[in-house]
């Protein structure tokens, strides 16, 4: 019997040898965040190298006698020689509800000293895009707040419309406007009980950007009481390359969460240009060949497989992508801005000229296009807007034309003093988005010619006068364009008194 | 000084004449040495270099050393040897090496792989 034992102990002895298995290296080189390795015979590409003193990298170059590795964090405590291993694992950031509100670096850790995330799940910062037979079309609206652009260029949940324009033309604001308005609804949602209602979390996504900038972001977001919904990914300039090229990805992911999770979210990469510059240095320091403009061959890639993972899933949630990128000079066949331009389902152009005239939003109505988004606009902005970008196109042809000449004719002088009412009309402040249902009414009343009697300068004035009007004395009738989302013969009665009685005691208050 | 392609190119051939069978071979390695010293091809420091580097890995995926903190027997390190011949299907020798750093249990390296049952591994893991 003693036999029996001792061959038991024996097989438990061989089965609790506690030898852990590590593939290990040394540090050849360190420079500008990337370290060449020797050694680390079995890593994987985009695997997790841990570093001594805690830092972390990730294998981007798998050579025949080394390998390049970009480190996440500290770089001046490592030196030639120093141990490193493999972990099996890819680089994963925390995800979830928890992150809300929160502000956090590119592998989800947070800095904005309010304590640990709770978050118990983690996504993969590199993950393959939603293949073909998982997606839905995109016909689910996702309202900016901005009225130039959800009547013209209509934007869907589940679409990637490239914001792009010079420095300083206002693209940050469109999508801090759109993530408040996405709030907005949330809280109204919500609050109104209805079991269909789909909220739209937000992820903001600074890349390369000044700390004083995000700041700037930050505030503007909890003084709208927007950072409720919203998840910021910070890698400012002051962040090394590495993660200022993965801030996007892990951004992505922490989306992706909601989206598989049957919610749907709202990511801004702002902005892609740096990001593509981070790349471009990382991939420089690698010694990867490069191409036009000095960008790696893969940076189209680099770009696409990002954008490709904003998608609508079918039974699931939606993921959409507001990518940001600056032009120099207004030049659009840049390599990275047409890149990007060709990835994406559309693009807002912001145009400098515009924006010096002070038509703010300075969209570019001939420029900007939105290839998916027409099939998410609701019934009632289709009635009062679908004529609008015609309209707008035909006032800057004969704007041109009418500069030869005094003489015109009475339906040409029509048509120009309609198109300089659209535009006053388009005109917003920052930070102030409007709801779809005070759009539709805006717009209702340009389309049965209310604004026509009113002086182009104080069209403005007017706009806002009735936006008052509306708010404080019809706002069952605004709650009824909502819920009903088209215009009924019933709401165009209403629609009809509300602006007869506004006109009167408008042209009286004049 | 940083090799160039075909010094690069050359360290490889080189390399491959050193192997005997799949393992390095000194006769063949003397013999390339003398072939660097007599030729004297350009780049000879990177070259020697890049070489060296080759052959020291090469030889390290041959042997395997086991660190340890206590007394090990011969009769440990010989099944080791055994144990890493038969898992890299090549013959890979054993030699021992005192670390007290250990505390107490072996760590064993061939190549770039390291099997680690150490009482300083455990601890390390559990600071994490």
């Amino acid at each position: 019997m003693s036999n029996v034992i001792a061959q038991i102990e024996q097989q438990i002895a061989k089965l609790s040898t506690k030898a852990v298995k590590k593939n290990t290296g040394s540090i050849r080189s360190v420079a500008d965040g990337v370290a060449r390795l020797d050694g680390l015979s079995d890593v994987m590409y985009n695997e997790m190298i841990a570093f001594p003193g805690g830092a972390i990298g990730i294998a981007l170059n798998l050579e025949e006698d080394e390998v390049g590795c970009v480190v996440l964090g500290d770089i001046s405590q490592l030196k030639e020689g120093d141990e490193v291993q493999t972990t099996g694992k890819l680089l994963s950031v925390p995800v979830g509800r928890g992150l809300l509100g929160r502000v956090v670096d590119a592998l989800g850790r947070p800095v904005d000293g309010k304590g640990p995330i709770d978050a118990k799940e983690s996504y993969p910062v590199e993950k393959i895009a939603p293949g073909i037979m998982v997606r839905k079309s995109v016909n689910q609206p996702l309202f900016t707040g901005i009225m130039a652009i959800d009547s013209m260029i209509p934007i869907g949940r589940g679409q990637r419309e490239l914001i792009i324009g010079d420095r300083g033309t206002g693209k940050t604001t469109i999508c801090i406007d759109t993530i408040i308005n996405q709030a907005r609804i949330n809280k109204v949602g919500l609050a109104s009980g209805n079991k269909d209602f789909r909220p739209v979390y937000s992820i903001y996504v600074a890349v390369g950007q000044k700390q004083s900038n995000v700041v700037r972001t930050i505030a503007a977001l909890e003084a709208a009481g927007a950072l409720e919904y919203t998840v910021i990914v910070s890698a400012t300039a002051a962040d090394n390359p590495a993660n200022q090229y993965l801030a996007p990805f892990s951004g992505a992911s922490i989306g992706e969460w909601f989206m598989e999770n049957g919610m749907d979210a709202l990511i801004v990469y702002d902005d892609l240009s740096k990001h593509a510059v981070a790349y471009r240095q990382i991939s420089l320091i690698l010694k990867r060949p490069s191409g036009r403009e000095a960008y790696p061959g893969d940076v189209f890639y680099l770009h696409s497989r990002l954008l490709e993972r904003a998608a609508r899933l079918d039974g699931k949630g939606s993921l959409t992508a507001l990518p940001v990128i600056e032009t120099q000079a207004g030049d659009v066949s840049a390599y990275i801005p047409t890149n990007v331009i060709s990835i994406t389902d559309g693009q807002i152009f912001l145009e400098t000229d515009l924006f010096n005239q002070g038509i703010r939003p300075a969209v570019s109505v001939g420029l900007s296009v939105s290839r998916v988004g027409s099939s998410a606009q609701i019934k009632v902005t289709k009635q009062v807007g679908g004529k609008l970008k015609g309209e707008l196109a035909q006032f800057r042809e004969l704007a041109a034309f009418a500069q030869f000449g005094s003489d015109l004719d009475a339906k040409t002088k029509a048509q120009l003093d309609r198109g300089a009412r659209i535009v006053e009309l388009f005109k917003q402040p920052q930070l102030n988005p409007l709801a779809i249902e005070m759009q539709a009414a805006v717009l209702w009343a340009l389309q049965k010619n209310y604004f026509d009697s009113i002086d182009t300068k104080q069209v403005v004035a007017a706009a806002n006068s009735l936006k008052d009007y509306l708010t404080t004395r019809k706002a069952d009738l605004l709650n009824s364009i909502r819920n009903e989302a088209k215009l009924t013969d019933a709401i165009e009665a209403g629609l009809k008194a509300a602006a007869d009685e506004w006109k009167s005691t408008f042209a009286a208050k004049k | 000084m940083r090799a160039d392609k075909k010094t690069k190119l050359l360290a490889k051939q080189l390399f491959k004449l050193s192997l005997v069978n799949g393992a390095v071979s000194p006769e063949q390695v003397t013999g390339v040495l003398g072939y660097i010293e007599k030729h004297a091809p350009r780049q000879s420091l990177a070259l020697l270099q890049l070489y060296h580097r080759a052959i020291a890995t090469e030889l390290a995926k041959a042997s395997a050393v086991v660190e340890h903190a206590g007394p090990v027997s011969d009769a440990a390190l010989q099944s080791i040897a055994a144990a890493m011949t038969k898992k890299y299907s090549r013959p890979v020798t054993a030699s021992a090496k005192a670390n007290p750093k250990l505390l107490a249990g072996l760590r064993v390296r061939v190549g770039s792989d390291v099997y680690e049952s150490t009482v300083a591994g455990q601890l390390a893991t559990l600071s994490l």
